[in-house]
Formats: C-alpha cells, structure tokens, sequence
C-alpha cells in the first residue's frame, strides 16, 4: 500500500493536512524525475555543505578494539551533522513549491541549526519549535539559530523534548498550512516524509561505499548508526542494503533502567506523529517519558522503515546506555583526536560490544555529528 | 440514534468534554448535567498524552486527566452506566493510537456493547477501510472530519465513509476558542449538504452564544469544546460549571 513499510508508516494526520501532504508528495515524484534538481541538489551539497565527506581510518581505535573501524565523518558537514544534506534537499523542494515560511522541530538542535542555516541562505522566513528542556542542554545550538534569523519558540508541554516540539511543529503546520513548508528533520512523521528525508540522506551511505570499496576493495562486515527516529542510519544502510552487510542500529538505553529511547528494543507498534511504528507506550496507549543523554535520541518514536527493517529482520537494533556513550565520547577524543555528537558515540559505544567474538572485521560507523553542542554535558557528568 | 438526535431539535449543541476530569464519576455526573441542560448528543474525549489536533486547552485537558490516573479499563467500565443514564446519544473521540494498543476491533466493539452510539477519530487515515467496515458492522456511527483544505474530490470520499454526521471543522487549525470564525464556512457546509443527506456540525472555535446562533443558521449543529472544558476544568462544582456554561451558549 502506498506510504507503507509492511505494515508501518501511512498517513494518521488530522484532515487538514491532508491535502498538504498530497502535494508534497505530487512535488517529490516531480523532483525525483527532474534532472535540474538533482544537479542543484548535488551542487549545494558539494560546495555548501563540503561533500563528499571523508571515510577516515581509525588506526588507534582500531588497533584498541582488534577491528578495521572506518568513521564516516558526517561531523565534517558544514553546520556539524548529517541534518544539513535533508535540510538542503527539503529546502530546495520548498522553494519550487512557493513556500515562503518554513518551520522545524529539534531536539539536539542539530536539524534546527540545518534548517535556520539553509533558511538564512535562501531568504526565507524560520520558526523552530525546541523544548524546554533541549534548550537547556542544546543552549549553544539555540545561540546558534538566534544568530540565523530564526525564532526559536519554547515548548514546554510534555516532556519538554523532541516529541512535544515535533506535536507543537505539526499544530503550527495545520494553522498555517497555505504558506508554511514543514520541513522535518528525521525519517519518521506521515507519507512522505520518511522516504523524502531517506531519499536526501542516502548520499551517506552512496558515498560509503564507494569510498570504502576504494580504500579496502571490499564491502565492509558491519555498518553501525545511531537510531533516534532513524535518518542518518537510515541514509547509510540504504546503500547496503541488498548487500551482504550486517545493518546495526544503536537505540538509547538511557539509564539502563528502564528510561531510555529505544523503540524498537522495547516499544510496541503505534501511532505517533502521523506514522505507525514502534512506540514507547504505556498498557493504555499513552506514549511514555523517554530518556537519553543524547537530545537527538530522546525519542519515543522512530522511522517507520526502521521498524519494518527490525521485522523482517535485514537489520538488528542494540543498546548503548548514557554512561557507555560517555565513556565512547571521551574515548574517541583520546584515540583520534575526534570528539562525535552524543548521538554518534552511541553508535561508537557499541564496538566494545561488538568487538568480542568479530576481531578483525571491517566496520563503518556513521559519525553522524560533532561533539562541540555536548561539551558542557559531558563536562557535567563528570563533576 | 444520532442522526435522528440532530434533526429532531432546530438547535442542535453538541458538547466536547474530556473523560476523566477531575474523575470519571465527575464525567458521569457532567454528561448527565449536559443532557439536562438540552445537549442533542454528547462527545467525550478520551486523554491523550499527544494530542496533534488540539490547541492549549484541550491539551492542557488530557495531561490533567491523565495526570489523575486515567486508564482505558476504568473508562470502559464506566461507558454503560453513563449511555444508561441519559437519553442523548454519546459519541467517544479518540486518537487512534489508545484503540490501537487494546485492539480496534475489541475497543470499538466493546464501545458499541455499551451503548455508544458514534466514534470519532481525527488521526484514521482515509485507507483505514477496516474500520470504515467494522464500524458499519457493529452499528455505530463514524464521524468523518471535513477540513477547511480539504479538496472538493476528497470531501466526496471522506463524506461516503461517513456516518451520524459530517464534522465540518471551521478554521484551519487546532481545537480552542476564537473571536472570529471565518466567512467560508457557510460555503463550505453548503458544499457539504449538496453531497450528502447527513447533518452536518461545525466544530472547532465556536465559544460564543451569538456563533451559535450564526453557525445554525446554515449548519445542523455545532460542537463545543474548549470554551466548555476551560470552564469544568477551573471550576470547584464541575457539572454545575458545564450546566451554567452550556445553558450561556444555547441563550442567544
């Protein structure tokens, strides 16, 4: 069925909505044919954003852990993350629609930056819609975005995160949807946006493999990804996907007891934010508190193609808590002189779970942003 | 029957309340109060920790009861005694995530064993044709949302897989009280009624006597809800508030 994974993604969106997302999916198709945007696309990409973006050797972390650990340096992107290559595709798609306001959520503040920053490149007014509590921990990416021009608006329902300013962006988008583009950040939300960010975010997994088939003449044994709704590991497995490459996602644990972000590991599929996927919920079907050190993955949801990888079993979901993320983020400092988002070292904390048993595979892990946002978080933890 | 409880009555107010508030046996007392006080049919909410289609009242609503130890077990306990209780139709609105998790076909069924008469779902996407089927099956009304946006093509489907009434939503936006309602929803409900021969209620920021009085004048009914809940949830006696409010809008 159109919009479906198996039996998740679709369209569960008010009414009003409708409609908007009927022409944005006429406008996708049209894009997907038209060979003007692709070069647009490729040409801000690489002279914008700085792509290709390198496939480092990790020598020291290698030689630690007995693999060949490649990093896919996502944090070298211009404005310091994967968020960057969605937002420019989507920006671009917004401009051939008429849009004139363009609105985001985020939680790390890595999407909001992306968009603030693609937004003040081509003149267009920005509203972003930030927790409370991400404000708190995200305050230099919130600087950041004032410098840009955008409106940053608080949210404070909820949980005070991600899920409530995703709800509060999609409430704004129903008011405003004649001139708004909602430009989302993550594979997750209503038909089309899961395949729309993953199609913006493939180039990560194109260019890996290619530059590891460079570097090695050979596929690698493991790509690994940190899953918060899923669109940087989303955007590297889909070029492996058919091949003979083991996919591995890295959920939130949290705090190992029982606050976390990992829905695949623990959720129950359901509907949130116009998708049907794997949920954090409660027995009455409310969506529960959700916990991770890392803002990006305090989530309760996940992308849609995500849940459907987990179901038929082409890639397998793990767990890294918020103390192992920690110790990964000091560990890479230390190793390779590369401090990675709190999100990515999930993905980066997962080699000492997967080293034992696999000495001298091949991996890849998605670097998919820098660590600068986190250092008073990091510095935090350990006063 | 709802259709025929809209008809019947030349002012047709249908009020929104949100279960739970301060406690399901207030909600009950609510409904009965609403009933007395002239209501053609009467909607209650289920919370919802997420509520997309809803502005700061009605969120603020659901965390509330939520927060006073809603469960979907108490609230199905307690449909029969309030559909045995009054006269009027009660129609149940979810999200369709809390149906989900306990299982459409087991909710709605055990809905429709207790005397609710129609569901509304503002987040069931236009394939869900089980549910369109289901619905018709067990014998309770599926009440579509029209939307401002919504193209003449779709208002067609979504009004064929209707049921009771057609909700025409007035403003494009979420739920909550607004000074002025725009002028097109006169044209829009016209539009509505040249397709189908099911009443057709308007929702969405109506909170004044005098919009009342102005959505009926095209319109079959309309539905009230935030100005309503503002006033239960800040009041000490709840169904007293909700008589009081509900009677202030029916006076014009």
């Amino acid at each position: 069925m159109k919009g479906y994974y198996g039996e998740f993604g679709g369209q569960y969106v008010p009414e009003t909505l409708i409609p908007a997302l009927e022409e944005l999916e006429d406008s996708v198709d049209r894009i997907c044919s038209d060979d003007e945007f692709h070069r647009e696309f490729s040409s801000y990409l690489k002279d914008y954003v700085g792509r290709p973006s390198p496939l480092t050797c990790a020598k020291r972390l290698s030689d630690y852990y007995g693999l060949h650990v490649w990093l896919k340096r996502e944090d070298l992107n211009h404005t310091g993350s994967h968020k960057i290559n969605n937002a420019i595709g989507q920006i671009l798609l917004a401009r051939r629609m008429g849009k004139t306001r363009i609105i985001a959520e985020t939680g790390a503040g890595q999407h909001g930056v992306a968009t603030a920053t693609v937004c003040a490149l081509f003149g267009m007014a920005c509203v972003v819609y930030m927790g409370s509590e991400d404000m708190r921990r995200q305050r230099m990416n919130v600087e950041r975005m004032r410098l840009l021009d955008a409106e940053i608006v608080p949210v404070r329902t909820g949980t005070a995160t991600l899920k409530d300013a995703t709800s509060e962006a999609i409430r704004d988008w129903v008011a405003n949807v004649d001139s708004t583009y909602y430009l989302l950040g993550s594979a997750v939300g209503p038909h089309p946006y899961p395949t729309m960010v993953r199609r913006f975010q493939q180039v990560i997994g194109e260019e890996a493999r290619q530059q590891i088939l460079e570097k090695t003449g050979d596929l690698p044994d493991a790509v690994i990804a940190c899953v918060g709704g899923g669109s940087n590991a989303i955007g590297i497995f889909s070029a492996f996907v058919d091949d003979p490459v083991a996919l591995i996602g890295v959920e939130a644990y949290g705090d190992g007891n029982g606050h976390n972000g990992a829905s695949i590991n623990f959720g129950i599929p359901g509907v949130l934010h116009g998708a049907r996927s794997h949920l954090l919920q409660d027995e009455n079907g409310q969506i529960k508190d959700t916990h991770s050190v890392a803002a990006g993955l305090d989530y309760p949801g996940v992308g849609p193609q995500h849940s459907y990888l987990a179901a038929t079993r082409r890639a397998r979901y793990e767990l890294v808590d918020d103390r192992q993320a920690l110790d990964a983020f000091r560990l890479l400092n230390r190793l390779e002189g590369i401090a990675p988002a709190l999100e990515s070292a999930h993905a980066v904390g997962f080699l000492r779970q997967y080293a034992p048993g696999h000495e001298g595979e091949t991996v890849i892990v998605n670097l998919s942003g820098r660590g600068d946002k986190d250092l008073h978080t990091v510095l935090g933890e350990r006063s | 029957m709802i259709e025929h409880a809209i008809r019947k009555t030349s002012k047709a107010v249908i009020p929104y309340i949100t279960a739970g508030l301060p406690d399901l046996d207030t909600t009950g007392e609510i409904i009965e109060a609403l009933s007395g006080a002239g209501a053609a049919a009467i909607e209650i909410g289920l919370p919802f920790s997420d509520p997309m289609a809803d502005g700061p009242v009605l969120q603020k609503a659901s965390h509330m009861a939520l927060g006073a130890g809603f469960t979907m077990e108490a609230f199905n306990a307690h449909l029969r005694g309030w559909s045995s209780s009054v006269a009027v139709p009660l129609i149940i609105m979810s999200y369709i995530n809390p149906i989900m998790r306990h299982g459409v076909d087991k909710t709605l069924r055990g809905f429709a064993e207790a005397g609710i008469q129609g569901v509304i779902i503002p987040d069931l996407p236009s394939d869900g044709r089980e549910v369109f089927d289901l619905c018709d099956s067990i014998g309770i009304d599926l009440i579509r949302l029209v939307a401002p946006t919504t193209t003449q093509k779709r208002q067609q489907e979504v009004v064929s897989q209707c049921s009771g009434f057609v909700y025409a939503v007035s403003v494009k936006g979420v739920t909550g009280a607004r000074q002025n309602l725009p002028e097109e929803v006169s044209s829009q409900v016209q539009r509505i009624k040249s397709m189908t021969d099911l009443p057709v209620c308007v929702g969405f920021g109506i909170s004044t006597a005098e919009q009342v009085s102005d959505m009926l004048a095209f319109a079959d009914g309309v539905i009230v809800g935030s100005f309503l809940m503002e006033r239960i949830m800040n009041a000490s006696d709840p169904a007293s508030a909700a008589r009081e409010a509900f009677a202030g809008l029916m006076c014009a």
